[in-house]
This record gives structure tokens, sequence and C-alpha cells, in this order.
């Protein structure tokens, strides 16, 4: 039925949806941390005591990568299109 | 040494690495407050206060052959030297360049060194002693340069360089116009280098270099204005190239009153106005002030633009003031000033 057929599109569409959202936050945070990270390997050339702090500031980035992850899992495990959309 | 243009790259994240470094390194000056305490230091509680900082390592090595005033002077203006060329070292890119293009004016200092040991015929040794190899021009080449026999020997040195128009100027006679187009052709240069570029870092580096070549020509116009100087002599030794450049050219010989009423209004005035007046005796301490007002000028700009060079001049700014800071005292107190007297010079920011 054609109906099957389009619930297959619509779950590759949603694979490529979840790996968008994991895939583009780690780009953000990737992006993000590159200005933190050279400016925390500044800062403990100069200052080695402020290696702790540094890579903490260095890892906030991180946490987006936590909300693009969540969004993948949600659309790849809390709702799939055979079980609503197929009716006889 | 042709002139390279400032090639139109950069983005902000090439300065993290050495804004965060400079930073850091910003915490180790001397503080403000220590100024005031080193006018009750002696000579030795100084040099043993300094080797509890950054200038440890300077202090150390060079407290063999030197001792009190020297050593100081000489240990501060090696750390200096150094501090410099690890800034330069440890940057690439955009910043790099745009450092290399400030400390030239080291490159200048050392020429004129060079020039005015070799006029006064001071021996080698004596002019080694006072370079500063904080800019292009490494050690051994300055060291070199001051082993020649005679001021054309150096001149001809530099021949093929930026620096050759500047030096054809030397008539034998003295070295006063020589040291001015030298001056000038720093800043030439720079305009040259950096401005007209597309560059964020090279436009906010000549907005900066601009500021101070105001301050440097209203120095120059306080002086001169002050001692009746001939507009035409004075507008010979105003540096082109600045912000304000056409106001402050037709403030030259004016009668000192109407000078100064006439600065009222522009962003400098208010650090200087309770102390500006016709009865001004010494001008140096309008010169600190307006010094102190550069330094704060360069901090205020770097945190309208956190990730540009901004941070690091700021820095090389600071550092130069606080090397000048520690010679003025150290020397001042040799020379039995009072403690007052020293104070105005001292430039607080």
């Amino acid at each position: 039925m054609a109906v099957v057929a389009d619930a297959g599109t619509l779950y590759g569409l949603l694979a490529v949806g979840a790996g968008l959202a994991t895939g583009l936050a780690g780009i953000g945070a990737g992006m993000g941390e590159q200005g933190i990270g050279a400016a925390v390997v500044g800062v403990v050339a100069e200052e080695p005591g402020f290696l702790g702090k540094g890579l903490f500031l260095m890892l906030l980035p991180e946490t987006l990568i936590i909300f693009g992850l969540a969004v993948s899992l949600i659309l790849m495990f809390a709702w799939t299109p055979f079980s609503g959309i197929v009716t006889p | 040494m042709p002139v390279l243009r400032l090639p139109k790259f950069g983005s902000p994240v090439k300065y993290a690495y050495i804004t965060g470094r400079v930073r850091a390194m910003k915490t180790k000056l001397v503080p403000a407050e220590m100024y005031a305490r080193m006018m009750n230091m002696d000579m030795s509680e100084i040099a043993r206060y300094l080797e509890e900082t950054q200038y440890k390592d300077e202090i150390d090595a060079l407290s063999k052959d030197y001792s009190g005033v020297d050593l100081i002077e000489h240990a501060t203006f090696a750390n200096m030297a150094k501090t410099f060329r690890k800034l330069e070292d440890v940057s690439i890119d955009e910043p790099s360049f745009l450092i290399l293009e400030y400390l030239r004016r080291w490159d200048v200092w050392n020429i004129k060194t060079l020039l005015r040991g070799k006029f006064y015929g001071a021996t080698d040794t004596e002019i080694v002693k006072h370079l500063v190899p904080a800019g292009e021009l490494s050690a051994e080449y300055l060291e070199e340069l001051a082993k020649k026999d005679s001021i054309t020997d150096i001149i001809s040195a530099f021949d093929g360089t930026d620096y050759s128009s500047a030096l054809a100027q030397y008539d034998g006679k003295n070295l006063a116009s020589l040291e001015n187009a030298l001056d000038k052709l720093y800043y030439f240069r720079m305009e040259l280098a950096v401005g007209g570029t597309l560059s964020v870092g090279g436009g906010l580096l000549l907005k900066y270099v601009r500021r101070e070549v105001d301050i440097r020509n209203l120095i120059t116009l306080f002086r001169m204005n002050k001692a009746g100087v001939d507009a035409a002599v004075i507008l010979e030794n105003l540096i082109p190239g600045g912000k304000l450049h056409g106001e402050l050219s037709r403030m030259a010989g004016q009668p000192f009153g109407e000078f100064l009423r006439g600065l009222e209004g522009y962003p400098f005035w208010s650090s200087i106005s309770d102390i500006a007046s016709v009865d001004l005796d010494a001008v140096s301490r309008i010169e600190a002030r307006l010094r102190a007002y550069l330094i704060r000028y360069a901090w205020a700009l770097s945190n309208y633009h956190p990730l540009s060079i901004l941070p690091v001049l700021g820095y090389m700014v600071s550092k130069e003031t606080e090397v000048s800071n520690i010679r003025k005292i150290v020397r001042g107190k040799e020379a039995g000033l009072p403690a007052e007297l020293i104070e105005e010079q001292v430039v607080v920011a």
C-alpha cells in the first residue's frame, strides 16, 4: 500500500533529522569551543593553576550537544510512523 | 625591508590564544599602589621587591654586572624586550603582523640610541647596554651596528630599507631633524602597512595609533606653546597622521590661554582639566596625565573588542609604562628629587 511506502520515507526523513540534530549541535559546540580552548591554553601557559577552571569553561558548550542528542533520541524512539499512520 | 600590506584575513578566533595569554600576563604587572610604596623604599629594597615579580630572572642574571639604579634599569629594559619578543613568538598570522608593526617603535628607539651614542662618542659596550631589542632588529644585528666606527657607517648599513629615506637627512651637525624624521616614518609606515585593509584588527590598531599621535602632538604643543615657540617651528615638529591633525596644527603658536580654551570639549580634556591652567609650572604633569589617558583609552577600546589586537596593545602600553614608571622612581630617588615631584611623573591609569 502507498501508505506504507510513505511511512518508510517519513521514517527515513526522521532518521536524517535525528542525525542533523546531533551533528549540527556538535559542529556548533566545536565552533564555540575553538575560541575558548585557544584562550584557555593561552591562560594556562601563564597560570598553570587555571587549568581546572579553564577546562570547565571549555566544556560548557559541550552541554548543547546533549540537547541535540536528546532531540535525536526522541525522534528515533519515542514515536514510530508504523504505529500511528498504517491503518487498515 | 619592503612594506608588507596587511593581508585581508583574520577571524576573531585567531586572537583567542594571544588575548587569553596577555590577560593572564596583565595580572603579573606591578599593581598601581606599589608605586607609592616604592617611593619609601631604598634601592636595594626595590631590587628585592622586583625580584619577587616577573623581573626575577633579569635581576638575577644582571646582578653580577650592575648594582643599584643601573641594575634595576637594565633589568626592567631586558625584561620588557623579552616579554615583547615572547608576544611576537607566540602569536601567528594577523596578531603577529600587527604586534610587529607596533614594536617597530623599538627599532626606531634603537637606531636613535645607536646614532646618539656614536654622535657623542660613547663606546660600543655603553651603547649596547642601552639597546632594547624588542623590535624586528635582533640583538646580534644591533650589537654589530654598535661596533661600526662612525654614524655614516651605521646609516649606510640601512641602505635599501625603509629607514634610509629618514636617515639620509643626517647633516653631520645635529640629530634632532633625523630623529623627527624617524618618528614620522614609523607612523607613516604603520598607516601604509595597516591602513586601507578590510581587516578589523588593523583598523583598531590604527584607531589607537592615531589617538597616540594626537596625544604626542598635544604634548609637543603644550611644551612649545608654553615656551612661545614660533608656529612654523612647531608645525615642523608635529607628526602627521593623527585624527585631530588639522585641528591641532591650527593651535600651533597660539597664546597659551587661548590654546587651553581651545582644548575644552575634546575627549582628553577631562583628564587634564584640573591642572591645565595658564600658570602651569611643569608640562611633565600634563604629559603623565595624558599618557594615563592613553592607557585607559586602549583598555576601554579592548572592552568593546575583546577578541582583537587591542588587549595585546593595552598590555604592551601598560608594560612600557610600568618600566618607565620604575625608571622614573629609581632615577628620581637617586637624584634626590622630592617624593611629590616623582609621584607627579608616575603614570597611573
